[in-house]
């Protein structure tokens, strides 16, 4: 480049062969990547995802871009980059704003990703993202140790009104959907319980199994494996869940409440035509992929794929949601 | 469930398994001894490739490697006063002094032998006990949680140096940057001007990277002219298998230092480096010489190196019966279990013995291999690492603290932390604060601000619940024990001397 330069101020015939090459360079460039949206993916796809290694959405990550690989084509490569921090926050931030080129993906959780928007300062909204498909679906429950007093969810809702706020039920963190659905059981059966945030849905658990709270609100998944030690009383969901067929949805036992995290992939908006439809079919097939169903199903995971527009508005329901949640109880 | 133990060791004894246990172990003792990389940062970059591991195979790496970062972290400890992992700072107090005597070669090996035992200890624990203790754990609500960082904040008087006033700034200052980052239980930010970087607190490790590894290596490069390199460049090494059996001395150390790292490994939330703080602070008021402490005593090494390794396996019965990610590590590891579909539970244990059994062998096989491949082979050429020249090793160490520091979350802003956390470590060393509080005040304050809100949001603002369990009552009367009793033995030995002046 420096050698170009100097040739620019030596000889002016110089200068315009080296512009003529520079030119014809760009072009070449231009014209190079105009078959590449046919050969879409033609480098790494980085799923930026805002987690740590390990963490329950970065192994969904990992899985699903597996199968993702497979639907693209053989030279497909999804690349997981772990973008930590403020709760998820950083790594939506960055997608919302990196190149819309299709290489630069990201998870997405609902409904923290939208909560954020209101709780806080953020760099981005629900008409950020080109929405490609929800993955999982895993509702929200609400649960007490075997040795509780309370069997059913008339029991748990009588109990908190004969002395409102008394009952503490143990959540993951603020502005999540375990923060909602104590929310929101609250506000249909007019009563008031004992909010504990702890630091994650474990940590919560444990204080549960423990006895050193009441009552915990968590996502269905999180109850797996302990059917010896927790009892789920309800599941926030229209439908009961495979996973927990003999529990009672909310709705059956008369409340008609529904929170539960959804976990997908969007992309930064503004993606190419032909990028978005090619990935939205890649996302459209993997319904029907009974090899992600069952490995999903093993981490205690609903496949639940919700492409395009569907996924899109969902977003927006549950971006409502958490702004009338936020306005009703401003929690900071 | 013994019969499940048996079952599961044929599988773990297949030379594939063993090979991923050797390699862990190698390389948990690498990272650990660099200072910045820590075994978090190993196992994060080992998931990705987990997926097409048999999953014994990847397990075993995963406990190798942290079995060997817990004593690769006490290497440049002891040779050059900067911990590897956190869990290593108690390891420094009197490994490093033990290093400038020339005993440096002891040290290690002390630390090797003491880390195998702490390991072994760990994993037979881990073995016969996970069940009945998962069920200690649960006794442990954030009430008790509360009196547990107490009761290891009694740890810091001897930890405030001689300086005591210094010593409490110190330990201000860490409690300070404890409380950087939104409150989980409010969640209102504080102290993060804006920053989304700081919204989930400063990761320990930058701040102790950039206290600890800074200043020395900063120190490397100031004197050019070799410094005390006569006394730590000789290792006086003996073989040690020569030097085991007088070691056998530390017997109750060691015995005292792997139930506390055990009982702290299964304390929901806790870590390596509180066990090391806890243990070291009880071994040294159980010695018979505590004013030698500080200044080279080989059994503070041993009871900061047993503890800190009796923690890991420990810290894996919460991880595994209930799915605690109790540290950085065990949550890393929870990963690599559910890659393979692999959910930790009461479940586990009956669903996927065979993995979850062998894991537990290969944590006793990585123990027992620390002596061999760190003691016989890493210890020996580490040491090497002092004859290189002092500013090269001082641009080597700030180079590899870059590299890890950035890589926790993979951003800069971390990297500019360290450097101003390295700064205020380069003052306060040649101002003579001490940094032992820095890392306590951080560790323990803000696990007891954060457990005593929850506990007083529990009981809706009545200190009464406090006290309500027979956990805590115990705990409150441990910790009444403790600190009391020094003024009682000296209010008597005070009435003693006036009488016989009488």
């Amino acid at each position: 480049m420096l050698k170009t330069l100097d040739a620019v101020r030596d000889v002016s015939t110089q200068a315009t062969r080296a512009l003529a090459a520079i030119a014809l360079a760009t072009l070449a460039l231009a014209a190079s990547s105009l078959p590449a949206f046919a050969a879409f993916p033609d480098k790494p796809i980085e799923v930026v995802v805002g987690y740590s290694a390990g963490g329950g959405t970065d192994v969904l990550a990992r899985v699903v871009g597996k199968y993702l690989e497979r639907e693209l084509g053989e030279d497909a490569s999804v690349v997981v980059k772990n973008q930590p921090g403020a709760g998820g926050q950083i790594g939506f931030t960055r997608v919302a704003t990196a190149k819309a080129d299709g290489y630069t993906l990201g998870t997405f959780n609902l409904p923290a990703a939208m909560a954020m928007t209101y709780d806080r300062k953020a760099a981005y909204d629900v008409d950020s993202f080109d929405y490609l498909a929800n993955v999982v679906h895993d509702p929200n429950t609400l649960v007490v140790g075997k040795q509780s007093p309370y069997h059913t969810l008339d029991d748990l809702i009588e109990a908190a009104r004969a002395q409102p706020g008394s009952l503490s039920v143990a959540l993951s963190a603020l502005g999540g959907n375990d923060h909602f659905s104590a929310l929101l059981l609250a506000a249909a059966t007019d009563t008031q319980f004992n909010l504990i945030p702890f630091n994650g849905a474990s940590m919560a658990r444990t204080a549960l199994l423990g006895g050193h709270v009441a009552v915990g609100t968590m996502a269905l998944s999180q109850t797996i494996g302990f059917d010896d030690e927790l009892r789920v009383l309800a599941v926030l969901d229209d439908k009961r869940s495979p996973f927990a067929p003999d529990v009672p949805t909310a709705k059956e036992q008369g409340y008609a409440i529904e929170m539960g995290s959804y976990r997908g992939f969007v992309a930064p908006k503004g993606l190419p035509d032909e990028i978005k439809t090619r990935l939205r079919a890649a996302f459209a097939a993997l319904a029907d992929n009974t090899a992600l169903r069952d490995e999903l199903a093993a981490q205690g995971n609903a496949l639940d794929i919700r492409v395009g527009d569907d996924y899109r508005a969902l977003a927006k329901v549950q971006s409502e949601t958490a702004k009338a949640l936020w306005q009703q109880h401003p929690w900071k | 469930m013994y019969g499940n133990l048996i079952d599961a060791l044929p599988a773990v004894l297949s030379l594939g398994n063993l090979a991923a246990v050797v390699i862990g172990v190698i390389a948990g003792i690498c990272v650990g001894a660099l200072p910045g990389l820590s075994a978090t940062m190993a196992i994060s970059v080992l998931i990705p490739f987990t997926f097409g591991m048999d999953p014994l195979v990847a397990l075993g790496m995963m406990a190798g490697i942290y079995n060997g970062a817990m004593y690769g972290g006490s290497i440049p400890a002891v040779l050059l006063r900067i911990p590897g992992t956190p869990a290593a700072v108690a390891t420094s107090f009197d490994g490093y002094p033990m290093a400038q005597q020339g005993r440096g070669g002891y040290a290690l090996q002390v630390a090797v032998v003491s880390s195998a035992i702490g390991g072994i200890v760990s994993a037979l624990v881990l073995m016969l006990l996970a069940p009945p203790l998962a069920k200690v754990t649960l006794l442990f609500g954030p009430t008790e949680i509360f009196w547990v960082a107490v009761f290891g904040m009694s740890a810091i008087v001897f930890l405030l140096g001689g300086d005591v006033l210094k010593g409490l700034i110190s330990a201000a200052f860490g409690v300070f940057v404890s409380l950087v980052g939104a409150d989980t239980i409010t969640g209102a930010e504080r102290y993060t001007f804006g920053h989304l970087e700081l919204l989930d607190g400063i990761n320990i490790v930058v701040l102790l990277v950039g206290l600890y590894a800074l200043p020395p290596a900063i120190g490397l490069l100031e004197e050019v002219r070799d410094f005390d390199t006569q006394n730590t460049g000789r290792l006086n090494t003996t073989s040690i298998w020569k030097a085991m059996p007088g070691m056998l001395r530390y017997w109750k150390t060691w015995v005292r230092s792997s139930v506390i790292g055990v009982f702290v490994g299964i304390l929901p939330g806790a870590g390596g480096s509180m066990a090391a703080f806890l243990s070291y602070n009880e071994a040294r008021r159980a010695s018979r010489n505590p004013e030698e402490w500080g200044k080279g005593e080989p059994e503070g090494v041993a009871a900061s190196e047993t503890s800190n390794n009796a923690d890991t396996a420990a810290a894996l019965i919460p991880a595994l019966t209930l799915g605690i990610p109790g540290t950085a590590v065990a949550a890393v590891m929870l990963g690599g279990l559910l890659i393979h579909g692999l959910q930790p539970g009461p479940m586990l244990f009956r669903d996927n013995p065979g993995i979850v059994f062998g894991f537990m062998w290969q944590f006793l096989f990585a123990a027992v291999l620390l002596i061999f491949l760190g003691g016989a082979l890493a210890t020996n050429s580490f040491a090497q690492v002092l004859r290189l020249p002092r500013p090269l090793l001082g641009a080597i160490i700030i180079a590899l603290v870059f590299i890890g520091v950035y890589s926790i979350n993979g951003r800069l802003f971390d990297v500019y932390l360290m450097l101003g956390f390295g700064l205020i470590g380069y003052f306060m060393d040649k101002l003579k604060f001490p940094l032992p509080p820095v890392v306590l005040g951080l560790i323990l304050g803000g696990f007891a601000e954060q457990n005593l809100r929850l506990a007083l949001r529990i009981g809706g603002g009545d200190w009464s619940i406090l006290a309500a369990s027979p956990t805590a009552k115990i705990l409150i009367a441990m910790i009444l024990l403790v600190v009391l009793a020094p003024l009682f033995s000296r209010w008597l030995r005070a009435r003693k001397t006036s009488r016989a002046a009488a």
